[in-house]
């Protein structure tokens, strides 16, 4: 009956080795241990020969299926129930022996040699069955590597699949910042393309006015000669006429050279008018002929205000205004071509009073005439610029401002010409010229230079 | 004292003439006029040596530009003051009449009052 003790034994420690997937819980252990020490005592007393045998064998098959029932009911050795079921045609063939030598010694004589025989078939079985087991939980373990793997893979991949999320959002961000750049690169040339049609027109403009003014120049020249002619040879007509004695005739005759003087006099004031624009749309082409040299920016401006304002006081319509001068002292020489640019800051500064003398028209004693005039360093460029509290000018005209005899001033006052040679001289000198308003409040005209410009 | 006045434009005549009548009127100056380079070196030419002691010229004519006609008049005839007009004053033509022994250089309109200066200045000499 070791035997059976043995196969407890057994089965404790086996499982104890390879309890599975699940380790066992703390409770199932100490039983384990407890019926290790158990078996291993009767295994001991069964050596002794002490206890009675009926008894041994008793405790013997009570542990045995305390251990079966153990691992039956253990929810941690489902996957080692086969273990349960392995000794079970042992522990069957040793009960019916002990039942039968217990009940009739003879008949256990009788049917020894089967009972042998089914107990060598049992262990044959018992052996086989293990075997199996072992190689099922082989199997197990190695599914359950193997899941093991797949899992650390599947985490693996995971916390690739968010590494590769970090970055594909931060190239996301990246190519969106580069998107933007683009944008406002893209808006950049077409600002700059819009300009340089805009500048384009202007030139091509430009070529073409010189070229009709050049045309109109000489048969202009004639008129204006011959008229002041005219009117000299009247004027000596009626000092011969002095000496001639009074009569109708006469009289009459004074009356029509009057008249005539009067035309010719007409004839020869338009006359000088369409001069004056023909000689403003010549300067268009004489684009970057003047040299230039270094000026004293701030000592133009000064002067060429001043001529302005006075020139203003002493034509018709004079208007009360303040003029105030923000230079940058300390400015250094500006390469400039100062007959040019002095009528740039004559063309602005008259704009500005005809600008304001229209708001003085319009709102009375209340409003204030101001040009301000500033002067500001930028390092290897300045800034140039004249402000007005006019009347402003609107958004849909501001285009249209540097465009060759566009003019906003009535009849016989402007030449449409000034702002567009103004830009055209800012231009011979590689500036710009921006112009930003609000209708009401003020007009700024900004001029910005490079100091060294060729 | 005899002028040449070289023009394409016919009524520079008319108003050269009406503008020195004064002085044509008193004698003291006669005036010729050519419409080319080419009749302004004939209208020298036919006279030897030429009556003609100052020539004012257009620059821009067609055919012979008022330039060559300088050029030719002064290897020509070098005791012949030239003087030149033109509708554009730009130092370009300006420079090149100076180094072709050009006197003057006028620009239009013509301003006849420093004509007559430049006149009376050669008078005096003469």
């Amino acid at each position: 009956m070791i035997f059976i003790n043995l196969i407890s034994l057994f089965l404790l420690f086996y499982l104890k080795k390879n309890p599975g997937p699940t380790p066992l819980p703390e409770e199932i252990q100490k039983l384990f241990k407890w019926g290790m020490i158990t078996a291993g005592v009767l295994i001991a007393l069964g050596i002794s020969n002490l206890p009675p045998q009926i008894l041994y064998e008793l405790i013997s098959f009570v542990l045995v299926g305390a251990i079966i029932y153990l691992i039956l009911n253990t929810p941690e050795l489902e996957v080692q129930k086969n273990m349960a079921i392995t000794p079970l045609p042992i522990l069957g063939v040793q009960l019916l022996k002990y039942v039968v030598k217990t009940i009739s010694v003879s008949t256990y004589e009788n049917i020894e040699n089967y009972l042998d025989a089914a107990g060598f078939f049992a262990l044959i079985w018992a052996v086989t069955m293990w075997l199996n087991h072992r190689k099922q939980m082989k199997e197990i373990e190695i599914e359950r590597i193997i899941s093991k793997e797949q899992e650390r893979q599947l985490r693996a991949t995971a916390e690739q699949k968010n590494q590769l999320e970090v970055l594909v959002a931060e190239r996301t961000s990246e190519i969106l910042q580069q998107k933007e750049e683009l944008q406002e690169a893209l808006n950049h040339l077409k600002d700059t393309q819009e300009q340089l049609i805009q500048q384009e027109k202007l030139a091509s403009l430009g070529q073409l006015t010189a070229g009709i003014a050049h045309e109109i120049k000489n048969p202009l020249n004639f008129v204006n000669n011959f008229s002041e002619l005219s009117v000299d040879f009247i004027e000596e007509i009626e000092d011969e006429m002095t000496k001639i004695a009074d009569c109708p005739e006469k009289e009459n005759i004074l009356e029509l050279l009057e008249d005539v003087k009067s035309n010719l006099g007409k004839i020869r004031h338009h006359g000088s008018r369409a001069d004056s624009i023909v000689k403003s749309m010549l300067l268009h082409s004489r684009g970057g002929t003047g040299t230039k040299e270094p000026t004293d920016l701030n000592g133009l401006i000064r002067e060429y205000a001043n001529l302005a304002f006075h020139g203003m006081r002493a034509n018709p319509n004079p208007i009360n205004v303040d003029i105030q001068l923000k230079l940058e002292e300390q400015l250094a020489k500006i390469n400039l071509n100062s007959e040019d640019f002095s009528r740039v800051i004559l063309n602005l500064v008259k704009n500005a009073f005809d600008a304001m003398r229209e708001k003085i028209v319009k709102e009375g004693g209340e409003y204030k005439a101001k040009v301000e005039i500033r002067t500001q360093d930028l390092g290897d460029k300045v800034l140039i610029e004249v402000e007005d509290n006019g009347p402003g000018v609107p958004d849909d005209i501001r285009d249209k401002l540097l465009m060759p005899f566009f003019t906003t001033k009535k009849g016989t006052e402007g030449t449409g010409l000034g702002l567009s040679i103004t830009h055209d001289i800012i231009q011979s000198h590689e500036g710009t010229l921006e112009i930003e308003s609000k209708v009401g409040e003020f007009t700024r005209f900004s001029i910005v230079l490079p100091k060294s410009n060729p | 004292m005899k002028i040449l006045i070289v023009d394409d434009e016919r009524d520079v005549e008319d108003l050269f003439r009406q503008k020195l009548r004064k002085e044509i009127r008193s004698g003291q100056l006669e005036l010729v006029f050519a419409f080319s380079g080419n009749e302004a070196l004939e209208v020298l030419g036919s006279e030897n040596p030429p009556q003609v002691v100052y020539v004012f010229s257009d620059i821009n004519m067609p055919g012979m530009s008022g330039l060559e006609m300088l050029e030719i008049v002064k290897s020509r005839f070098p005791q012949i003051q030239v003087s030149m007009i033109s509708a554009y004053g730009d130092t370009e033509n300006y420079n090149k009449a100076m180094k072709s022994g050009a006197k003057g250089f006028f620009t239009k309109p013509v301003d006849f009052d420093s004509l007559k200066k430049e006149i009376a200045a050669l008078q005096g000499e003469g």
